[in-house]
This record gives structure tokens, sequence and C-alpha cells, in this order.
């Protein structure tokens, strides 16, 4: 049982462990959720230094163990600095993988996941677009099988020119006509943003300027995960209130 | 596990159990010494935790433990009022004095933010921070959160939130440990190191 691994992983979450340990969650490409321990991390001279704080993506050679792992090497993939330079990219960075540590399972390897949380990472230090999570979220939603119907009501099938959508239900899963209504009431700006992020158009939704909108389909969006997760997500949570 | 041990001792070993870092093993071994050593030096250790529960609070100020309404730093004239050192906890404080570089005064938060245990600003003594800087001539905040994704969410957050008042606020730098080889220096710590050069001085 003593074998080592490596693997390519983020790092998702980290608690502190006795003196100057601590345990890491780490999704690994191949591997799926790991827990491992990183010995003397917290120490000045430590030498994985701080490429296993949360949102790194690292190269890492793992111990394998009863329950934990153990951390024996790492080597940084990507750049941890842009994601610590500003508050916007490390809130945005956070609620992307608390979600993720949510969805994953442990040691069940979920490549499109790694795929789309390397990706999420990547695009957040470059340009942090108040759409990056919502737009990350939707997309994690719809690889589970939750793609909300968007075309037309989700009650009365009706759709076209003459259908007004007004308003999406989570328990129903979609959008909803004026006369069939219930849940939260959605504005047609929000609705082409929802549109663009599911189908096809990412690129225009992340570029898309902070509006009531994009605030709009923020909300919705965390509230579809905590739907999905039953559990409320504590990052976004802290950020919205300040 | 009840009633192995006569209950005296189980209670210890549970009291003991709930300290940071004490397993049960652990717990049953201190619980054995302490029944094994002198009554003098038990009485001892029992004292000096209930004299330091007693008399230790928090300083009215700064929240760094003190023995009076104000800590021996905040309550020494001497120190420089302009530049505040904000820390995480008290220990940090025992970490800069011993530097011997700083003769300002401190600010401790009792934490940092942690959005991922949703451990929010109002969770840390920052309104007493913003309080503090009104009836304070403070010029300078030195932020010196550790350098972890915490801390710096931390520094990020009270960064935001100090400068529109008009202060300069400024982060401890980061770098690398005196002693220690560069080719074991992570990339982070070196790109910060690199980005904080500074002229030699000759």
């Amino acid at each position: 049982m003593k074998e080592l691994y490596r693997d390519e992983a983020v790092v998702l979450r980290t608690y502190r462990l006795r003196e100057s340990d601590r345990i890491v969650v780490l999704l690994t490409k191949e591997h799926g959720k790991v827990r491992a321990v990183a010995h003397g991390v917290r120490k000045t001279n430590s030498k994985f230094g701080g490429r296993l704080e949360p949102m790194s993506h690292v190269l890492v050679q793992l111990r394998r163990g009863r329950e934990l792992d153990t951390v024996t090497q790492v080597e940084s993939v990507d750049r941890l600095g842009p994601m610590l330079s500003s508050l916007d990219r490390t809130s945005q960075g956070m609620a992307a993988i608390e979600a993720v540590e949510q969805l994953a399972l442990d040691r069940e390897p979920t490549p499109q996941l790694f795929r789309s949380t390397v990706g999420v990472l990547r695009t957040i230090a470059e340009r942090p677009s108040s759409m990056n999570v919502p737009a990350f979220y939707w997309k994690l939603l719809a690889a589970e099988g939750l793609s909300p119907m968007l075309d037309a009501c989700v009650r009365c099938e009706e759709s076209g020119d003459g259908v007004e959508i007004v308003a999406f239900d989570l328990d129903e899963g979609g959008v909803l006509c004026r006369n069939c209504r219930s849940g939260v009431s959605l504005s047609p700006a929000a609705l082409s943003l929802l549109r663009a992020v599911l189908g096809g158009r990412l690129n225009e939704a992340l570029a898309a300027p902070e509006s009531p909108a994009t605030h709009e389909v923020g909300l919705l969006a965390t509230r579809a995960m905590e739907h999905h997760l039953e559990r409320r997500l504590k990052t976004i949570a802290l950020f919205e209130r300040h | 596990m009840a009633g192995v041990y006569t209950p005296p001792v189980q209670t210890l070993i549970d009291e003991l159990g709930r300290l940071p870092g004490v397993g049960p093993k652990s717990a049953q071994r201190i619980a054995f010494h302490l029944l094994k050593i002198p009554a003098a030096d038990v009485e001892r250790l029992a004292s000096a935790i209930h004299e330091a529960k007693e008399r230790v609070r928090f300083c009215e100020r700064c929240f760094n433990v003190a023995e009076a309404t104000l800590c021996p730093i905040c309550s020494d004239e001497r120190r420089d009022g302009t530049i505040l050192c904000v820390v995480e906890e008290s220990r940090d404080i025992v970490a800069l004095e011993r530097t011997g570089e700083f003769r300002g005064r401190y600010h401790v938060l009792l934490g940092c933010m942690n959005p991922l245990e949703g451990i929010g600003p109002e969770h840390l003594k920052i309104r007493e921070l913003v309080d503090r800087l009104k009836g304070e001539p403070v010029e300078e905040i030195v932020i010196c959160t550790n350098p972890n994704t915490e801390g710096e969410v931390t520094a990020m957050y009270l960064a935001r939130l100090l400068t529109p008042l008009g202060l300069r606020v400024t982060r401890l730098a980061s770098g690398l440990p005196v002693g220690g080889d560069l080719e074991y220096a992570d990339e982070l710590t070196l790109g910060r190191a690199f980005e904080g050069r500074r002229a030699v001085e000759s």
C-alpha cells in the first residue's frame, strides 16, 4: 500500500493539522478528489512553500495511505500570483473551488470536472469578469445533467415569439411564461445571458459588462447550485454581504 | 467507554482530551503523569492555569492579551502612535516584537477571513479597528496577516476598506527566508521577492 503516484491537481481546500502540517484536499486529474497530508507546510522553510495554497494548479507526487495520502513532492503548473493579486479574483476563485469540492467524488476520476476547474481558474486570473463564476456554475450543473430548459416554457412547453418568458423556477428546472409563472422573475437581458452561457456563446457572456442582468444571472446560478448541492455556498454569501 | 476508570480520572482524561492537539491516548498519558507527580507540582500547574484565566484578558484597544484594561504596548507612551500594525493573533505580536524593527502600535484581529469556512469580517475585530482610527493619529497601517490565501484575502479586504480613509496602507513584504537556498524557493515566493527587489546599498 506504500506506492507512490504522480498526478496533476488543483488544491481545493486546506485544513490545519497539528503544529505545522496541513491536510490538503486535491482534485486530481486521474484519481478524483484526494485528501493528503502535507508535512511541515506551514513552516517558513518548507520545501512545499506556497505551492499548496487553495486554487494552486500543481503536479504532485503522493504516497498512498489508508485514508490520507501524503504529499511528497509538488511542482507548480500555473502561477498562483495573479489569483492573489486582487480581491475580485480571489473571491471568484474561491467561489469556484468551493462548488467543485462539493461536486467532486472521493477517488473517482472526473477528468471533465478537472479540466473545467483549471479552465475557470485560468479565466479568472486573466480577466476577473463578474460572469466567470455564474457561467462556471451553470456549466457545472449542465455537466451534472441539470441543464435548465431555456427555449420554451418548462410547464406549457409553448415557445416562439408570442410567448413572453418572465420567470425561472428551480424546482421545475427551467423558464416559465407569463401564464405559468412561478419561482423568481427573470428579465429578458438575463435570459439572453443565460442562453449565451449554455448555448455555446460563452465568450460573449463573459465579455458582458457588469449590469443588473449579470447580477441576476449570478444570483440565480448560486441558488441553482445550492439547490443542487442542498447546502449554502459560504464564499458567495460572504462576498455578497460586503 | 464510560466506567473503565473511576469517575475523577475519567473526567480528567475527558477534559484534557478537549485541548487542541491532544487525542484520547495523549490525554490518558498526561492524566496518569499528573497522578504520579507530587501534589505540589500539580498544584502549581492548576494555579498557573487558574491565575492566567483569571487575570489575563484582551486589551480594550488592540485586543492583545493583557493584564490590565490596556496591554503593555498600548500603555507605553514611547511607542509611535502614527503607525499601526494589524496582525491575526497575539502570538504574531511576539514574533514581530522579537525583530526589534517596529516601534508603533498593534491591532489584533483575533483570526483571519476564511471564505471557505464562512468566516467574514464581522467575525473579526475589523469594526473595532475602524472605530480606533477615528480617535487616534494613525497615518500608516501595516497589514501583517499570514502570507497564505486567508491572510491575503484579509489583507486585500482591509486595503479596500482603509485606503479610501486617506491612510497609507502597506503590506508586509514576501520574500526568501534568510539562510535558505534559492533553488528550493517556490515560484510564488521567488516571484514576489523579485517583484519587491531593491537597490543594494553600497
